[in-house]
């Protein structure tokens, strides 16, 4: 997944909440968790891939060497 | 609150498990004073969608996941591999997590891309690599590098001959996800926790023939004719080990998701279609190529084509329906007639002598208490899943005694395993999708 990190603004009521349950949270940071939350909801919208497109490819590749797909 | 730990084999097949027990001291200590049933899969029964099935007790239907890769809309080439993201039931973790209490998941498919859960998640063998985003806080994966090393998801180029190579890539695989279970529980907070190994399902398909006498390929002077004996081992020994960190009282599942079996054969599903004029080309090609290829290529006269189909250890057939595919014919007013008749004549193909071979067709509506997503028009078991789907086309025949991609012994079986230490209520036979109200009673009554 990508390395390139932009800043945005979050609401500070939001960032509080998160740092007081970091640790019920399972998160590290609050960046981390964040990141966790709306990659899933991107991904649930659609509008984020699961896989880049090599690795859809060599998932498929590892799929039809497993029998799963022909 | 009582704990509970899944460990979940993949593949794990009850029958060979009762004849490896001689030689399986945990397994057995589990079984003499446990509860030991067979555990009935789903339709399929495949890896993905079965584990995420146990995890939601959801059906596949109603799941609206019917393999590894799905139909995405009603094109002809919008398949898609089945992500965490496809998964939107609730699983066992979750309603936990909406408890206030902590999970530990590891390798259980369909977890990729790891979602937020209340506790850690190390993703299953649809994690590209170990160079991806594979656990859930993503900060885990430097404590599994620095406590296992490199994590392996799965085996990687398991369709070789060099079967030694193979049974070590399996052997350090199950070593490498054990050691990291062991740490995981003995390290972290946890009220649950699952784990699936792929290593049987590996072992089975690899090197069946030279375990079962009946299989049509074995040779009783095979070196490796103790290889599925010798993983059991390896497992028993990893199940001891993790056992020996489990805290005192956890309610302890050793399960899998469906069994195995040796496959006989293979049935050309698209070449048999392209014989009885259902499914069209524009030009047959001179060499095996897959079905997607031939769609991606444009060479299928979708104006004359009824049906097409995809392989796999099981087949599935998709109807060229009027309105509903971009280029469809079948009338929708005749598909049900056309479905039957499909039906009807798939399950009558024979064995190259003529033999019946027992397939089973099923429609999905069938099969589930929903139908979501876009499900395939037959599911087809060729000889009762002992035959596996061949999808690709070019061989000029539809029988085969070899994988269409390499070698590969087993098939896979509707019964997986269930083992409860301490014991649970004694049955005969459970569902796959009883685990989840099992799991979430025990932890309340405990």
């Amino acid at each position: 997944m990508g390395e390139e990190k932009r800043k945005v603004e979050i609401a500070g009521e939001i960032v509080r909440a998160i740092e007081e349950h970091l640790a019920e949270l399972s998160a590290g940071s609050v960046e981390e968790y964040v990141e966790a939350v709306l990659r899933e909801r991107l991904l649930s919208e659609g509008f984020l891939s699961p896989y880049s497109p090599e690795e859809e490819e060599e998932m498929e590749r590892r799929l039809r060497d497993l029998g799963y797909l022909d | 609150m009582k704990r509970v730990a899944v460990i979940g084999l993949d593949c794990a097949d009850p029958d060979l498990l009762e004849e490896f027990l001689p030689d399986l001291p945990t397994f057995r200590e589990l079984v003499r004073s446990g509860t030991f049933s067979r555990l009935r899969s789903v339709d399929p029964p495949i890896t993905v969608p079965a584990w995420m099935c146990m995890m939601t007790g959801k059906d596949p239907g109603e799941l609206g996941v019917y393999g590894f890769r799905n139909r995405m809309d009603h094109s002809y080439e919008g398949l898609g591999v089945a992500s965490s993201a496809r998964f939107s039931a609730p699983a066992v973790w979750d309603e936990l997590g909406r408890r206030g209490l902590r999970s530990i998941l590891l390798g259980i498919p369909g977890t990729y891309p790891p979602k937020p859960v209340r506790g850690l998640l190390v993703s299953g063998p649809l994690t590209p690599s170990s160079e991806a985003d594979y656990t859930y806080p993503a900060s885990l994966k430097g404590k599994i590098a620095r406590w296992v090393g490199d994590y392996m998801p799965d085996v990687r180029d398991f369709r070789t001959q060099d079967k030694a190579w193979l049974i070590k890539q399996v052997h350090s695989m199950t070593e490498r996800r054990f050691a990291l279970a062991r740490k995981l529980v003995s390290k972290e907070a946890w009220d649950f926790f699952a784990m699936v190994e792929m290593g049987p399902d590996r072992i089975h398909h690899g090197l069946w023939a030279h375990h079962d006498p009946a299989h049509p390929k074995h040779d009783p002077q095979s070196p490796f004719r103790d290889a599925l004996r010798e993983y059991y081992r390896l497992l028993d020994e990893k199940l001891a080990e993790l056992l020996s960190d489990l805290p005192g009282g956890t309610q302890v599942l050793v399960v899998s998701d469906h069994g195995a079996q040796r496959m006989e054969g293979g049935i050309g599903l698209n070449e048999w279609l392209i014989e009885e004029g259902y499914l069209a080309l524009k030009e047959y090609p001179k060499k095996p190529t897959r079905m997607g290829e031939l769609i991606r290529r444009g060479l299928v006269d979708w104006s004359r084509t009824v049906a097409w189909g995809e392989g796999g250890y099981y087949g599935r057939v998709f109807l060229n329906v009027q309105g509903r595919e971009p280029q469809g014919i079948v009338p929708p007013e005749r598909y049900e007639e056309v479905r039957a008749e499909l039906a009807e004549r798939l399950a009558a193909i024979p064995d190259e002598a003529g033999r019946p071979i027992g397939t089973r067709v099923f429609r999905p509506e069938e099969l589930y208490r929903k139908v979501r997503g876009i499900p395939p028009d037959l599911i087809v078991y060729f000889g009762d899943l002992r035959w596996r789907s061949i999808g690709t086309v070019g061989w000029g025949r539809i029988h085969f005694h070899e994988n269409d991609i390499g070698p590969d012994d087993a098939n896979h079986a509707p019964y997986g395993i269930f083992i409860a230490y301490p014991k649970l209520d004694a049955r005969k036979e459970r569902s796959i999708l009883e685990v989840k109200d099992l799991v979430l009673s025990v932890m309340s009554d405990g």
